[in-house]
Parts: C-alpha cells; structure tokens; sequence
C-alpha cells in the first residue's frame, strides 16, 4: 500500500526535528531520539523551532531551490514517489535485481532533478534470518543501491546509508509475500 | 513522572552473613563422581525437601514458599528430582532437624537420596536461616549453613543455598545466583532486560525508546555491552550495572554491532564496517581500536570467545551464505566448522570450552545444534517446534537458554545441554537474543 500524506500533514512533520524518521513512522518506523549519522542536525533546522511551519517550510523551499508555487507542487508528486518506491532482494542477497535497478534509474532521475536534496538510504531484511546477520546484510542492501547511484555517475555526498536488519518489517506475515516486502531498501528525505 | 536512577534497577548483590554449621564433613565421595547429565541414562538424584520450618510467628508462609523455591532451583538444575512433599509422612513443622532427630529409614523407603532440612527465623526485618543437607542413604549430614540477611531477600538467599547444595554434590557451584541479559519487545522499540536465571524479576537496564539489542556481559559481571539505534545507527554501548552509567564505546561510521567481551579483558570483539566491509576488530572498553581480527570480501559477525580468549567463533558468509568458523587469535588462522545446511550462525562457546553451540536453518526453521570446536560431532537439541535461535550457554555448561517460537511469540527457554528437560523461563513473549551472566561476585 502506498502512504500518500497530504501537504499540511508535511508541513506539520517538518516542525519536528525527528522529520525524516517520524515520515519512517508512517511505515512502521518509530520516532527514534536523537540524529541519523551525518543525516539532519539542529543547525539544518535552525530557526524553525517556533517560527511555525510556514517559516519552516519556506526554509525548506530556498534549500530546495523551489520558488514557484508549480515547482513546489511537482517536487512534492515527485518525492511521494521517490520515498515509496522500495527495491527489493533476494533471500540473504544484496544482489540488485533488473526490476531494482529500474526503480533505481528513476530515483537517479530524480536526485538529478533535485540535487539538493539529502537523503538516508535504509536497508531492511526479513525476520527469518538472524539478527546481527541481517544487520550487516541490511548495511550491505543499502551500500548495493547507493553504489548503483555512484556507478551512474550521481554523487553519494548528500547519500547516508542505515541498515535496520531485520528491526523494522513492514509486513508481519509468516509467508514468502510478506518476507519480499521486508527484503528492501528505502529511500527517505532528510529535507 | 518520576524516573527511577539505574543504579537502583539492577541489583546483583546481596549481603548475606554465611557460617557453616557444627563441623562441614567433607562431600560424600561416593556422589561426588563425575556427574555428567549429558550422557544418555543420566539419572536424576531423588531429593526430599519438606517445607521449612518456622520459629517465629512472622511470615509462616515462607515455610512452604522458601521450600518450593528450594525445589525449583534443585530440579531446574537437571541434576535433582525433588519428590512431591504429598508423600511426606512426617509434619515438617514438627519434625527434626539434626541428623539425631531424622528418621533416615523412612526417607530411604520413600525413595530419597538426600534430604535437605531448614528452619528459619523471621524478626522484623531481619532473616536466619538454617539449612542442612542429609545423605539419607549413609544417615549423616553433608553440609550444614547458616545464612543471616535482610528478610525481604529470601529468595537469593536460598538461591545461594541451592547452589551449595550443588557444589557439595558435585564440587561445582550451580548457577542460582546468575542473571540472563535479553531483549525484550515493547511495541516497536527493544530494550535491554536483565532478569534472574529462571526469568524472574525482569529490570530494565535500557530505557531509550529505540531498538537495543545484543547484550553482552563482561566476564566479571559488572558491565553489560549492547547495540542502540538511540542515536540514529547502530552503535555499541556499555552499561555499568552497578551504577547505571552507560557509556559509547563503538561509534564508528557504519555498523558497529555484535559486541563479545574477551574473557578476563577489558577488551570486546565487534563488527564494525568502518573499513567498508563488516570486519571483526577488537576494541578497548574506552572505544580504542586494538587490531582487525577477522577480515574477508564477506559478511563477518556474532563473534564469540573460547573461555581461555585465544580463539573466536564468528560467522561468515564467505562461502556464499552464513557459516560458523573458528580463528586461532595469535596465528590469524580459521576454520569452518559447519558444513550442514545453508544458514548457520549465532555461535556459542560453552564454559568448558568443549562445545560450539549454533543455531542452524533448514526448511525455513532454526534450530538449536552443539558441535566441537574444531567441527564434527554435530548434535541437534531442538526440532519440530518453531524457531530456535541465540542459544547461550550457563556459567556450568549444563544448561542453555535459547529464544523460542514454539508457544507463538519469542520467550525464552531453558534446556539441559543434552536437549531434555526443554522449559520457559519468561512470560508474555517478546523476548530474544538471552547471554547468560558469569557467575556474580567472582564466586
């Protein structure tokens, strides 16, 4: 299922520092304390803090780039996008399959489009496996994809990967749909 | 809301005054053979434990409760068979308790071979108990202890009669006053737990409100390392569980995880991905790093120590998918030691250094298997019954808890080393990755 929120609900979440991680929330994330590594820090967010969340939006805005109304539009259909589309693996592979790299190219499209964006790549694995296994898998998925990105030539300064392992499934289900959901890496905007 | 200090939620201590009483004879040679319950045919030794007997009109109820606990601790330990008090054909609170007073034939023909008989006196908040422990089958008293402490710490006080009563059997202390570290799911965020050896009293040692896994406990006891998202990734820290104080010690970019503290060391091996690739180091408890340990194109985790720290049991997926090897710390030099199925990792080093404990995949389930350091000899503990998984051995090596699917969610479970006497220690499910402690208090 696809998690569409509407522009009020984004301008709610940028108040929050935990931005980039409470929109995880909305995937079975929860808000975590604390910064993701290299991710967003308080001096990102300055001034946001009670300046409302027009003032923060339109921070957000002149980092982007975005000065019409149009353009803001688009970003915000294109970035729904970006952020729900996962690419998926194999069991205990981190090998990118030919419909990943698909997606992949359409991110790349994206990140070409908007450079300014930053972004955490997270790797996800299914819950058969063992834990500190599927850490280092979920860290070797993320790696796959952004590796992918800097083979075509996109630069990973703004690209931080995360690796959840096995900690945060999106399906529950004992069954082969429910663990290909969970073999995946996601994209999530930090601005 | 008021937030209770850490130092006071784990403690691990208690002050008991112990003296033996009258003259301790030596342990009976005749029992104190080899008690090995791993060999087929192992039986258990029939104990007789009436309810204690009370002297003063405070707390009569702990006659029957410190009985049953007595019993409980004795029969989880795998080497007793506490008889039902049903059978008893003398009233405990009437009956002797010196070996003068005890009617031997009786117990004898009630099938006991030891009979362990304790009074106790309750004056406020003040508890002295008395406890002697009978070899029925030669009519004398093996040992006998008096313990002197605080009445509301019974329990650990006949934890620590249990556990000479094992000791005198066996000549090995049992692991009653041990504590087992785990995770425990609490909605979507994991926290540190440690609880007693048998699962009761659960404390928090984390409350971040993130994912924290993998506890490990140092080798005296005294601190407990884990993994913590708390700040975005996974890094490791160190609990103090003493004085609640937690501390960074691995926050290198990428992964740090798995942390295993090197027996006897300051030191831990953690896999850390700093270099690119998930490598096992070694690393100071301050958080310097000593020297990469283990280094291959693949996957390297879950590192566990052998109990003299020399070598390292680690999974690698260097093959093309997750197996156990075992690397000789001074020489650099590895092995693989499992070779059955696609998916074995979770290794366990036993106490004695005798036994590689794993927990190996096929069919989509996990189970619990022991094998030699060196490979071979591969037995499998669990099967049939859900997942198995992060076996870990007690400080006696006769034990192994384990999380289990087997009632539905994860909880722990606790099995002799032979697979038998299979039971759950821990209610409500959500728990995972258990580490035993090493016995507490450098005992």
């Amino acid at each position: 299922m696809r998690v569409w929120f509407d522009r009020s609900l984004r301008l709610i979440l940028m108040v929050s520092l935990t931005v980039g991680l409470m929109a995880c929330s909305k995937k079975k994330v929860p808000p975590q304390q604390g910064m993701g590594p290299g991710g967003f820090g308080a001096g990102d967010m300055g001034g946001m803090g009670s300046g409302g969340a027009l003032g923060a939006d339109d921070a957000r805005w002149r980092e982007l780039g975005l000065t019409t109304e149009a353009e803001r539009q688009e970003f915000m259909n294109l970035s729904q996008r970006f952020e729900n589309e996962d690419i998926y693996y194999d069991f205990d592979s981190y090998v990118l399959t030919e419909p990943a790299k698909k997606i992949l190219d359409d991110k790349i499209q994206f990140l070409k489009r908007y450079p300014k964006v930053r972004v955490t790549v997270e790797g996800h694995c299914d819950e058969r496996g063992t834990n500190e296994y599927n850490l280092a898998l979920g860290e070797r998925r993320a790696n796959s994809a952004m590796q992918y990105l800097a083979n075509s030539g996109m630069s990973t300064q703004n690209l931080n990967a995360v690796s959840y392992g096995e900690e945060r499934s999106l399906s529950t289900g004992q069954d082969e749909a429910s663990w290909a959901r969970n073999r995946r890496a996601h994209f999530v905007l930090n601005n | 809301m008021p937030v209770r200090l850490h130092s006071c939620s784990v403690r691990l201590l208690f002050w008991f005054v112990l003296f033996s009483l009258g003259t301790v004879t030596q342990p009976v040679q005749a029992q104190k053979i080899e008690i090995d319950i791993t060999k087929p045919g192992f039986q258990r030794i029939p104990i007789a434990i009436p309810d204690f007997k009370f002297q003063t009109a405070e707390q009569p109820q702990l006659a029957r409760e410190m009985g049953e606990l007595l019993s409980s601790d004795l029969d989880y330990s795998g080497l007793f068979l506490p008889l039902d008090p049903k059978g008893f054909l003398e009233d405990p609170q009437s009956m002797g308790l010196t070996a003068g007073e005890i009617r031997f034939p009786d117990w004898k023909r009630l099938g006991a071979e030891f009979l362990v008989r304790a009074t106790y006196q309750v004056q406020g908040p003040a508890l002295r108990m008395e406890a002697r422990l009978f070899d029925v089958v030669g009519g004398r008293m093996v040992i006998g202890k008096v313990y002197e402490g605080e009445t509301r710490n019974w329990r650990p006080m006949v934890h620590r009669l249990a556990d000479e009563i094992i000791m005198a059997i066996t000549g090995e202390r049992g692991v009653f006053d041990t504590k087992i570290a785990y995770v425990q799911v609490q909605g979507k965020n994991k926290e540190i737990f440690v609880a007693d050896f048998d699962g009761s009293n659960p404390v928090p040692v984390t409350r971040d409100q993130s994912i924290a896994l993998s506890p490990a406990w140092s080798s005296d006891g005294a601190q407990l390392a884990y993994v913590s998202y708390k700040e975005g990734s996974a890094k490791v820290y160190a609990s103090n569980l003493m004085t609640g104080g937690q501390r960074l010690v691995a926050g290198f970019p990428g992964i740090n995880i798995a942390p295993a503290w090197r027996p006897g060391t300051n030191q831990l091996a953690i896999t850390l991905s700093k270099g690119g690739n998930p490598d096992i180091y070694l690393v100071s408890a301050s958080g310097e790093l000593m020297q990469r340990l283990v280094q291959s194109w693949g996957i390297n985790v879950s590192p566990a120590w052998s109990p003299d720290g020399r070598k390292l049991a680690y999974v690698s997926n260097e093959p093309g998918n997750p197996q156990i090897y075992v690397m000789d710390v001074s020489s650099g030099q590895k092995k693989r030691i499992t070779f059955s199925g696609n998916y074995n990792t979770s290794p366990s080093w036993s106490p004695k250094g005798d036994w590689i404990a794993f927990s190996g995949m096929s069919g989509g389930r996990h189970n619990i298997f022991i094998t030699r350091p060196e490979g071979g000899e591969v037995r499998q503990l669990t099967r049939g019954e859900g997942d198995n998984e992060s076996p870990t051995w007690s400080p006696d090596g006769r034990m192994l808890a384990f999380s289990s699917t087997r009632q539905g969610g994860a909880a722990l479970w606790v099995m002799l080393s032979n697979g038998t006497g299979i039971r759950r220690i821990t209610r409500g499910g959500g728990q995972e990755m258990p580490d035993w402690s090493p016995r507490m208090g450098g005992r």
